[in-house]
């Protein structure tokens, strides 16, 4: 009888914690638009760019890059990957990525008033930001190099190192969502 | 009849895809939070197979599995509502009209749960449902969004479904939790009147099983 009431309270303590979750989730976005002011969204930065510019110009750059690893991981998953499809998907990736450490000038953080996920610590801890850049650099150079070269199971493991880098730095300088 | 002569109320098949589904709702809440993708999606099909197996079951499983019945006992649902607001509460065979709308809201938004899983895409365009070669990585993304959003509704349902079950066990006195876990309760809840019968068919199982396992294997493989 006993152990029958304890594995009846098991689903209702659950319930319970997915609703408290949910809360927690709600409490984060309205954090994020309250911190929205727009006031310096228009500032110009010293590369000529307005902060939104700015913000919005790598968005669509990290996008881009977002979109080529689709295709090349619907392609890895597929049973007869389309090469050429990697091929080309994976040559966009280095040059999308190209003069990445100069996309988030001081400004263009939480504090801007443009919706970023960018977390205050990219300018807290420069040093280790630019050199996470650079892992990602050169792995999505040699991940296009390899791709290049057609060995399907070679651009799995290249692939899955450019992965790793920008999960790295997306762990620690990005909102978590 | 006995005054302790227990009535089957819910097939082992409907129960064990109860809280099998309780289970991974659970499970799938964490590996997400986690990023344990490999298992989210392992999980994730487990899931899809579940919900079609009880689909099947709700046209082919014993009678109160089925929708049929339910949907019937919609109709009964102002009455029912009245009487339970009067303390005039009787104990349904199979689902009271307020579960079947617990039923069909649940199912339903596992359902979307789990198909919108399917074609999602994560923000890195590294992760993805295995549906998810179907669309490009905006349309991905969206169902990402959608499957974030949807979560949160299903979990509301879920808690109100909690409450109602506490509802029920503590302030009506009608003892729900039991008979999920047992199948059965007191025949006497039921006074004389006569009940469908409660058979398990062997074949109803094998092609549920199979339409389930099937249905997986085919989601799993599309990309």
């Amino acid at each position: 009888m006993k152990m029958r009431k304890i594995a009846c309270l098991t689903p209702a303590v659950a319930g319970l914690m997915l609703l408290t979750a949910c809360g927690q989730g709600g409490g984060d976005a309205g954090d994020e638009a309250s911190g929205a002011s727009g006031e310096n969204a228009t500032a110009a930065l010293p590369n000529g760019m307005t902060v939104q510019e700015q913000i919005e110009a790598r968005q669509k750059k990290l996008e881009n890059i977002g979109g080529a690893f689709k295709t090349i991981s619907d392609q890895l998953k597929s049973d007869s990957p389309d090469v050429a499809a990697i091929q080309t998907a994976a040559a966009t990736v280095p040059a999308e990525a190209t003069g990445m450490a100069d996309w988030f000038p001081e400004g263009t953080g939480p504090d801007s008033g443009v919706e970023t996920e960018a977390l205050a610590i990219i300018w807290q801890e420069k040093e280790d930001f630019l050199s996470k850049i650079s892992d990602m650099q050169n792995a999505a150079a040699t991940l296009n190099t390899t791709a290049q070269g057609g060995d399907v199971a070679a651009i799995g493991e290249a692939f899955k190192a450019t992965g790793g880098t920008c999960k790295a730095c997306h762990d620690k300088f990005r909102l978590d969502d | 009849m006995t005054a302790d002569k227990r009535q089957l109320v819910w097939d082992w098949p409907v129960r064990l895809v109860h809280w099998s589904m309780a289970i991974l709702v659970l499970l799938l809440w964490w590996t997400a939070e986690e990023g344990i993708m490999d298992w989210h999606k392992r999980l994730g099909l487990t899931m899809l197979g579940l919900l079609v197996f009880r689909l099947v079951w709700g046209i082919a499983g014993s009678w109160t599995a089925r929708f049929a019945p339910m949907i019937k006992g919609l109709a009964k649902l102002p009455a029912y509502f009245a009487a339970l607001l009067k303390g005039g509460h009787k104990p349904s065979f199979g689902h009271n009209p307020m579960g079947v709308l617990s039923v069909f809201a649940l199912l339903t938004l596992l359902g979307l749960q789990v198909g919108s899983g399917l074609f999602a895409v994560d923000v890195d365009g590294l992760e993805s449902g295995p549906l998810s070669t179907f669309v490009s990585f905006g349309t991905g993304r969206d169902f990402a969004d959608y499957h974030e959003f949807n979560f949160d509704i299903l979990a509301v349902f879920i808690g109100l479904h909690i409450l109602a079950i506490l509802s029920y066990q503590f302030l009506i006195k009608d003892r729900l939790i039991g008979p999920m876990i047992t199948g059965k309760r007191p025949a006497q809840d039921f006074g004389e009147t006569p009940l469908p019968t409660m058979a398990v068919r062997p074949a109803a199982l094998f092609a549920a099983l199979l339409i389930a396992i099937g249905g997986v294997y085919l989601v799993a493989n599309a990309g």
